[in-house]
């Protein structure tokens, strides 16, 4: 019966209902805002279960596939001759499979929780909850999407509630921040948008035969499913050389070096997002100035959708390419690991640490995208979803101790565990998980990248592998100086968790142990996801 | 055959976890509960323990091995499990033993603590894992529990968190084993893509690389080996990864006792016992195995030598005895490491109660500051000093037998080993008649109003005593009982053993026997060496710089390399993309400084547009 409802459009706009309300509750009624907020993130999550729990991994996610035409651009038809039409379409079109459903969950949860952590924004309730209800819109929508454009609207969505979210409620410096965030994301933005421009004028040229007719239908589209065939077979326009055309010329050959160029373009325009380093500072400052609710949604889900989007443009529309470069992204992922390690050791601010953080283990998911195999990529998205949980979870408490002790600086803090116990533990717990101690979920992204790298590439794992030890390193040198030791005399009264913040750390934490002790629940979904992909590599290695 | 006891071991570890999972739920303000939780599990997991060992004892067919799939896609089959084999189900008796004594114990000696109640339930989890470790049927799954008590070690290293100390120590013993856990996973990667069917449980691992058909390259062989012993070494203690073991001293003194004495230092030994068959196919391996052990074993006697807190004293013992057991695994006798290992288990918990009922009477941990105390506590005395005369290897008691054992073994495989291991025997005897003396004799010193511990201690303390006293006759030089039921009788004995025996406890009573001469005879002078040769006490003193040379070679050369490159983000790579974004500006104010309404400016921008653009069209070509 899901089959039958638009399901992925009434998730991803379900918190529209929620922004309606907000619009015509008066400003200053924080608890009614905050209720209709939070409300309103519940209800794409409940959604998504049902999705979720509906999902049959053998089928993919056909059944819910949702088109609608959204704008046929008609273009000159005399240019091309005799046919039936000739035009340029934008789809909208939503779909969900192995690589997006993780993904969408996640987005979910994060976004309940970070509507409850946002109990502690103090101005200004709601223009905060209705850009943060966009934002939510904008990221599930990212994941549904199955059109290049579509997608490329949806990633721009995030962007500027991002940019309001973190200029008028961040800490001291705000603004810069924000500015910083926009400035790379702008450029991030404009480099996707060339090659996905490129693909859709190369690749996403299609000509149907229509026979009752006696014509043919030539058309551009985004869809994520055209380009992909496409690029992949052998007869198609996008693989026709000069030579194969019989010294025609053909507009929509793409070369070899081309593709090159394309999956630099992706690589840059997601790594920018990812962050992959030397484009990670604009996220340093995005994780020191923007409240901490923010911050969960920022590091938790945003963060993903660089990576994301080099598996789905990247990896999967140009696997050959990716072969030819999976040592490069493999450096780049160990680079980023000892890179964010070495740094996170040495930082001074709470928040810097767990920045830093976010590099070093965004690297493990270049591992496991590096490995190009079934057993990193499963690594690769764990991860994802692994590191999503986590950050939210560290953020979430980073928002709860800077609320009591109204600092992050390691300095200031000390001996927490004596006064807020329940808290500290948590911290303590989402540290290990962090660091990747089996039974939490860090652990089986990590092994399994790890695992998958190995195969291939011996060496840069064994480098990598260093980044574990240096991982325990920087999260303890940071926890235990939260938790452990002598407490300042002016904490002595800070008190411990309230029931609105123990209820989104107990739900993160029990979804960490949960994928950390039942790894199925994600791995069963994502079953199939990557058949395509890894069919076409075994054929190019056949070759 | 009707369900066995072995069939149902997966109960042992789950009566803690159980245990565990309450006193998470309740235990809150709870003082009563931690310890009855605690107790009842782990005597209903020994009681379990102790049926399964009768009946690997008994004839026929016992072995008994379960899994799941746990992690399973196309492509990857990963399985968790179980299994019991008489290895195994001696462990497990250890475990529960020990851990149950500890439990009875801490009733008594954690009694004054508010937080007793987080303190079972630490130790209910890391009953769990350690158990978990010791049935794991794959190297995977044994990994996951190694991990699991290395955080529990962590948890109670540092259970008196607000102590800096103790902070400190928490922190090294996590980041010093995790080096060594890197290496046990880098070994277990490499295992998986090697091995047949990437079949990780021991039964795979055992038949590969016992068949001696080289499926695996040799070289390889020795890199999974060696990889597992890093992990092995960095749990275990072994030179040069055993500097946490005595700072993890912080750690309340039953903790010491359970984890840090007899079960999760000694999980590295019984990891490569695991997988003997690996080590055993590479020469190579065994080799280092061997005299890394042998080299921890004096390294550490010595440094025993020139300390004064009681339990640093014990805890590189429990390293030097580590070692003599990773030696005798190196010669190839893994019957001898694990006998060291269960008698060790035995007269070391002993030991650490023992140490543990002195520092509960005197408050403090420096031996030079007790003394006398003999008269008032007799049952810890008795105690202690049958620990230490195990521990010395004075014979009939256990320690002398397993020792005994292990200096045979060297003498026939590695002469070189042998001598060392005496050595090591000596200093042993040395440092624990010093130990024994300066607490125990003497006259006592300051305003000590030392009284026994209660019965809660003593009865734990007793039963150890009658167990390091008498375990050693499993195995003996005319009966080698344990090692037919540990291997089938596939280890070689090595006959002979008089010489052996004469000089191994010729060896300890003169240690022995040193130590009252200086320390309560006084025909010696207490600084007889420390007046000669200072230089050699002090490097005693100081550990011979390890934590000196660990500080110098990694800890400043991470923070300088941190904040160096704390430095290059900030000024040189968040500079490079200001510059670029600075260009950006800087264009944009010479694209409006060209909207001068001039013609001729226009004519040039149109000229350089065109020019690109042909390049541009040009240029397509060649892609």
């Amino acid at each position: 019966m899901l089959a039958d409802l638009p399901i992925l459009s009434l998730i991803t706009f379900s918190p529209l209902l929620g922004i309606l309300v907000l619009l015509f509750l008066p400003k200053h009624r924080s608890r009614w805002l905050k209720a209709t907020a939070i409300i309103a993130t519940i209800l794409p999550l409940l959604l998504s279960l049902w999705l979720y729990a509906d999902y049959d991994s053998t089928k993919g996610g056909k059944a819910y596939e949702e088109t609608a035409t959204w704008l046929d651009v008609s273009l000159n038809k005399e240019a091309v001759g005799e046919v039936g039409s000739y035009q340029f379409e934008l789809q909208y079109h939503m779909g969900v499979d192995g690589l997006s459903m993780p993904l969408l969950l996640l987005t979910a949860v994060v976004g309940v929780m970070a509507a409850l952590a946002s109990v502690h924004v103090k101005k200004r309730w709601k223009s905060f909850y209705i850009w943060f209800l966009l934002l939510e819109i904008g990221m599930l929508g990212v994941f549904l999407a199955r059109d290049v454009f579509l997608f490329f609207v949806f990633f721009e969505m995030t962007l500027i509630p991002m940019f309001f979210l973190i200029g008028i409620w961040g800490y001291m410096n705000r603004e810069r921040a924000a500015n910083k965030f926009l400035l790379y994301n702008g450029i991030g933005s404009a480099i996707m948008l060339i090659a996905f421009v490129i693909l859709v004028a190369t690749a996403g040229f299609r000509a149907e035969q229509v026979p009752e007719k006696q014509q043919t239908n030539l058309s551009y589209c985004g869809s994520y499913e055209v380009i992909t065939t496409n690029l992949t077979k052998a007869d198609s326009y996008v693989n026709m050389s000069t030579e194969q055309t019989q010294g025609q010329e053909n507009p929509f050959y793409l070369s070899e070096r081309m593709r090159w160029v394309i999956f630099l373009l992706l690589l840059i325009a997601f790594g920018i997002k990812l962050p992959i380093f030397p484009f990670h500072t604009w996220m340093l400052r995005v994780h020191t100035e923007a409240p901490p609710s923010v911050v969960m949604i920022h590091s938790g889900v945003l963060l993903k959708m660089g990576a994301y989007g080099l598996l789905r443009f990247g990896v999967f529309m140009f696997p050959a390419v990716a072969e030819d470069w999976k040592v490069a992204i493999a450096i780049l992922g160990v680079v980023n690991i000892l890179y964010g390690a070495v740094l996170a050791v040495v930082q001074k601010e709470f928040k810097l640490v767990l920045a830093y953080s976010s590099i070093s283990h965004m690297g493990i998911v270049l591992l496991g995208i590096a490995s190009l195999n079934e057993i990193g990529l499963h690594g690769a998205i764990i991860q994802l979803i692994s590191h999503g949980l986590i950050s939210a979870l560290l953020f979430l408490i980073v928002g709860s101790i800077y609320e009591r002790t109204g600092s992050t600086e390691l300095k200031d803090l000390g001996g927490l565990a004596r006064s807020m116990p329940f808290i500290s533990g948590i911290l303590l717990t989402a540290g290990m998980a962090s660091l990747g101690l089996p039974g939490l979920s860090g652990f089986i992204g990590e092994f399994l990248s790890l695992l998958g790298l190995f195969d291939s590439q011996q060496a840069v794992t064994c480098v990598a592998v260093l980044g574990v030890i240096l991982t325990a390193v920087y999260v303890l040198r940071s926890i235990l100086g939260i938790t452990f030791g002598a407490m300042p005399e002016k904490l002595a009264a800070v008190r411990d968790a309230r029931l609105i913040e123990a209820v989104p750390m107990i739900t993160l934490l029990a979804f960490i142990v949960l994928i950390g002790v039942y790894p199925a629940v994600l791995t069963e979904p994502m079953k199939h996801g990557f058949d395509t992909l890894l069919q076409q590599l075994s054929e190019k290695a056949g070759r | 055959m009707d369900t066995s006891f072995s069939q149902v071991a997966w109960l042992i570890p789950l009566f803690p976890f159980v245990a565990f999972l309450l006193l998470l739920a309740f235990g809150r303000g709870q003082r009563t509960l931690g310890v009855l939780l605690g107790s009842i599990s782990s005597f209903a997991g020994l009681v379990l323990s102790i049926l399964v060992l009768i009946e690997h004892m008994s004839d026929g067919t016992k072995y008994y091995q379960y899994s799941f799939k746990w992690l399973d896609f196309d492509g990857l089959t990963m399985n968790a499990g179980y299994e019991v084999t008489n290895l195994t189900a001696l462990m497990l008796v250890v475990v529960t033993l020990v851990s149950f004594l500890v439990n009875v114990y801490s009733a008594g000696y954690m009694k004054g603590d508010e937080r007793i109640s987080v303190f079972y339930s630490y130790v209910a989890l890391f009953s769990f894992s350690m158990l978990g470790l010791v049935l794991a049927d794959n190297m995977l799954t044994l990994y996951i529990f190694w991990e699991l008590v290395g955080v529990c070690s962590f948890l109670l290293v540092g259970f008196w968190f607000s102590k800096p100390e103790a902070k400190a120590a928490a922190k090294k013993a996590f980041i010093v084993t995790r080096i060594g856990d890197a290496g046990l996973l880098l070994g277990i990667l490499l295992l998986y893509w090697y091995m047949p069917d990437h079949a990780l449980d021991f039964v795979h691992i055992g038949n590969v690389f016992d068949g001696q058909t080289g499926i695996i390259a040799a070289s390889v062989t020795t890199w999974i080996a060696i990889l597992i012993f890093v992990g092995a070494v960095g749990k275990s203690g072994q030179f040069p990864l055993h500097v946490w073991l005595p700072d993890a001293m912080e750690g309340p003194t039953p903790i010491s006792a359970l984890i840090h004495a007899a079960t999760m230092v000694a999980a590295g030994v019984y990891l490569v016992a695991r997988t003997f068959d690996i080590f055993q196919a590479s020469q190579t391996a065994m080799d280092v195995v061997a005299y890394i052990g042998g080299f921890t074993a004096i390294f550490a006697a010595t440094i025993g030598v020139a300390q004064n807190d009681i339990k640093r004293i014990l805890a590189y013992s429990t390293v030097s005895q580590l070692g003599y057991m990773m030696m005798a695994l190196g010669l190839g006798s893994m019957t001898g490491g694990i006998f060291h290992l269960f008698t060790h288990a035995f007269f070391k918990a002993l030991l650490f109660l023992g140490a543990g009922s002195v520092i509960h009477a005197v408050h403090t941990q420096n031996i030079q500051e007790m003394g006398g105390l003999s008269a008032k506590m007799k049952i810890t005395t008795w105690t202690f000093g049958i620990g230490t005369l195990a521990l010395s290897g004075i014979p009939p008691f256990s320690g002398f037998w397993s020792k005994d054992m292990i200096l045979n073994t060297a003498l026939h495989e590695k002469p070189v080993l042998f001598a060392v291991g005496v050595a090591a025997a000596f200093f042993t005897a040395f440092y624990m008649s010093r130990l024994f003396f300066l607490v125990f004799m003497g006259k006592p010193k300051g305003e000590q109003h030392a009284h026994e511990s209660p019965a809660s201690m003593t009865i734990p303390l007793i039963i150890l005593a009658v167990l390091a006293a008498a375990s050693g006759f499993i195995q003996t030089p005319w009966n080698n009982t344990l090692g037919t039921w540990l291997t089938d009788g596939a280890e070689k004995e090595h006959g002979g053993a008089g010489i052996v025996m004469v000089i191994s406890a010729a060896v300890g009573l003169l240690g022995l026997y040193l130590g009252w001469l200086v320390f309560v005879k006084g025909t010696i002078a207490r600084d007889a060496i420390s007046s000669r040769a200072p230089w050699l006490v002090r490097l005693l003193e100081r550990k011979y710089y390890m934590d000196e040379i660990y500080e110098a070679l990694l800890v400043r050369p991470l923070r300088g390399l941190g904040y160096l490159l704390n430095a290059i983000d900030e000024y040189i790579v968040d500079g490079l993309v200001q510059l670029v974004s600075g260009t950006a500006v800087w264009f944009g104010r010479g694209g409006t400084r060209v909207q001068n309404g001039q013609i001729q400016t226009y004519g040039v921008v149109t000229v350089l547009g065109l020019i690109v653009l042909l390049v541009a069209l040009v240029g397509r070509r060649f892609w």
